[in-house]
């Protein structure tokens, strides 16, 4: 186990910079999540950490340790690939037991750890049989193995659940989630599924165009999201905006007065954006009215997307909705889940 | 799922595909069946295609009248080497090829690739004033150097080299997390997974030098150094007519094994094309 450092990392391609000097701190067992929308730099910067792409400027530490110029197998890191990359013609032993073999352990030894590792993932039964013998998620397990066979001081996970249908992933991210909480080895986890970010992470990195957008728990990023890009990205479904202006009345949206907290009326007549979570809507008689466009009820709540003054936006409820399209409810915003951003540059405004 | 042919679209197809063997089953049959019977019978009119007499006396003919077994011998060996030679060489270049990032690679292959285009009646006068030069005329030595650093090691190097292109990435990134170098990442993961590319080309190159008749007849000049291709065209009587049935008895022995090691090869033979996304 370690932590890892990364201290103004930078990747450039030519004249093209794709990370814009990175600073993050890992400490020692800590299950980071770097995640993002594609090409924002989260697997680059994963294999950077790996030493699968070179560094165009800054530091990687490991264990205390630049590692900037060292080879992969130098740095003391497992990694699980998106495909899983298991060597098809290697059994599931010889797939686990591959890199002990090359780092001159004992045949004894190497059993031992392989069997370690399959007694924990329950792969056991399927040591002697070839990758393409195996289901998705068993090989999954098997690259989990031949990850955590060595016992290295860093886990790094690039999108490993994304080959995976839904129920799979589910049930994967759990296997992972509990792995990690047994042997507590430092993780960097790669993903574009904000979920598998949330639920997974003890720290949650936000990317976007190589830069941090924001760095925290999983809940802070959701409750107090630093500025517009993380605050949509972060929750499912995602958070409604409503551009418009901050009046001593409210936030006067096009076609709407939407309330807002007293402390908040100091920004008075300034553009900005009216964050709220769908789930931070309530069915109330005095609240604001919404046109129903679309209701979807999924069972333990309710879905529906309406329209705001001009804006759409979602609503999640847990009453039974049973209105139709073209109906009106009225809705009443919570006012301490109320989020404004600047219109220019989208940062936190309260 | 395959679907089911209907019995009429089958019968139609075998039919097809019987019309279409005889131009590659009629020589096979002709060529065996001739080599027993007597040389007069060879040209009888009608022709028979089953021998109407058999004269087996051809065959140790093929062994009296040239050192045949040496012969044997000589092809046998040249072709082993130039095949180990040639996969060597091949599976390294096209590794390279595909794998190394160095300056002007592809322009190099590119050069390398134009080496197709030249046809070996070119380069080998060339080659034999060479070959003259370093004292090798006469020997095996141009038979087994020029397969493996020309012309069809460049083929094998492109089979190769589009073989290794398709390998995942991840699994040699893999291989680097696990500890190992280039060299053993090329060993122990790129080799083994290029087994059937590598079939083929062990296949196309061994029948290649087996059949190699223009080098042989340039650069050799006595009988106990000769192919079998070379010796073939021994067979002939005190005017220099060919000695009909006894060079088609040689021919026989000459395509046996080639024959034996296409039926054992050809599922990885056409597995290995299949892979490098080229057609036989």
């Amino acid at each position: 186990m370690a932590e890892v450092t990364l201290s103004n990392v930078r990747k450039s391609y030519g004249a093209v910079d794709i990370i814009h000097g990175i600073d993050l701190g890992i400490t020692d067992g800590e299950f980071v999540v770097l995640v993002g929308p594609s090409g924002c730099g989260k697997s680059t910067l994963l294999r950077m950490v790996a030493g699968l792409e070179t560094i165009t400027g800054g530091d990687v530490k490991i264990g205390g340790r630049v590692v900037n110029d060292l080879d992969p197998k130098d740095r003391d890191i497992a990694m699980v690939f998106q495909n899983y990359a298991l060597y098809p013609h290697m059994t599931v032993a010889t797939n686990m037991g591959f890199s002990l073999e090359h780092r001159g352990g004992s045949k004894a030894e190497i059993a031992e750890r392989v069997k370690w590792a399959a007694d924990i993932l329950g792969l056991a039964p399927l040591l002697d049989r070839y990758p393409r013998q195996l289901s998705g998620g068993q090989r999954q397990r098997v690259a989990m193995g031949r990850a955590i066979v060595r016992d290295p001081k860093v886990f790094l996970f690039d999108e490993p659940l994304s080959n995976l249908d839904a129920k799979l992933r589910v049930v994967m991210r759990g296997e992972i989630k509990s792995l990690h909480q047994r042997l507590k080895t430092t993780t960097i986890y790669v993903t574009h599924d904000q979920v598998e970010a949330m639920t997974m992470a003890d720290k949650i990195v936000v990317l976007n165009g190589g830069r941090v957008e924001q760095i925290g728990a999983p809940l802070d990023l959701y409750d107090r999201p630093a500025n517009q890009f993380v605050a949509g990205f972060i929750g499912s479904p995602s958070m409604n905006f409503l551009n418009g202006t901050i009046t001593p009345e409210g936030f006067s949206a096009p076609g709407i007065l939407l309330p807002l907290p007293e402390a908040e009326h100091g920004h008075k007549d300034r553009k900005a954006v009216y964050g709220i979570r769908p789930e931070h809507f309530f069915l109330d008689e005095n609240g604001v009215p919404a046109e129903i466009i679309l209701v979807e009820p999924m069972g333990s709540e309710t879905q529906v997307t309406m329209k705001l003054g001009e804006t759409l936006a979602t609503g999640v409820f847990r009453e039974r909705v049973s209105l139709s399209p073209g109906a009106t409810i009225r809705v009443r915003p919570d006012l301490g889940n109320i989020h404004l951003f600047a219109a220019d540059g989208g940062q936190r405004l309260n | 799922m395959k679907a089911e042919l209907s019995p009429r679209r089958q019968v139609f197809l075998y039919g097809l595909l019987c019309v279409l063997l005889i131009p590659f089953v009629f020589p096979t049959w002709w060529m065996v069946t001739s080599s027993v019977k007597p040389i007069s019978d060879i040209f009888a009119f009608p022709p028979q295609l089953v021998p109407a007499r058999y004269d087996w006396t051809t065959y140790s003919k093929v062994f009296e009248l040239q050192p045949f077994v040496k012969q044997y011998w000589n092809s046998a060996y040249i072709a082993a080497l130039v095949t180990i030679g040639t996969m060597v060489v091949s599976s390294m270049a096209g590794y390279a090829f595909a794998r190394i990032r160095f300056p002007f690679a592809n322009t190099i292959f590119m050069v390398v690739l134009l080496g197709l285009l030249i046809p070996s009646e070119v380069t080998i006068v060339p080659l034999f004033q060479m070959f003259l030069k370093a004292g090798m005329v006469n020997t095996h030595w141009p038979l087994i150097l020029v397969p493996i650093f020309g012309a069809p090691s460049v083929f094998a190097t492109f089979v190769m080299r589009q073989f290794f292109i398709a390998l995942p990435v991840e699994l040699e990134e893999a291989a680097r997390v696990d500890g190992l170098g280039r060299f053993k990442i090329f060993r122990k993961i790129a080799l083994p997974l290029a087994r059937p590319a590598l079939a083929s080309v062990a296949i196309f190159t061994f029948l290649h030098s087996w059949n190699l008749y223009l080098e042989p007849i340039v650069f050799l000049s006595s009988a106990d150094k000769f192919t079998l291709p070379q010796a073939l065209t021994q067979y002939t009587d005190a005017y220099g007519g060919p000695m009909w049935n006894i060079q088609l008895a040689a021919a026989t022995l000459t395509a046996l094994p080639v024959l034996i090691v296409f039926i054992i090869a050809q599922k990885q033979f056409v597995e290995g094309l299949a892979h490098t996304g080229l057609k036989g």
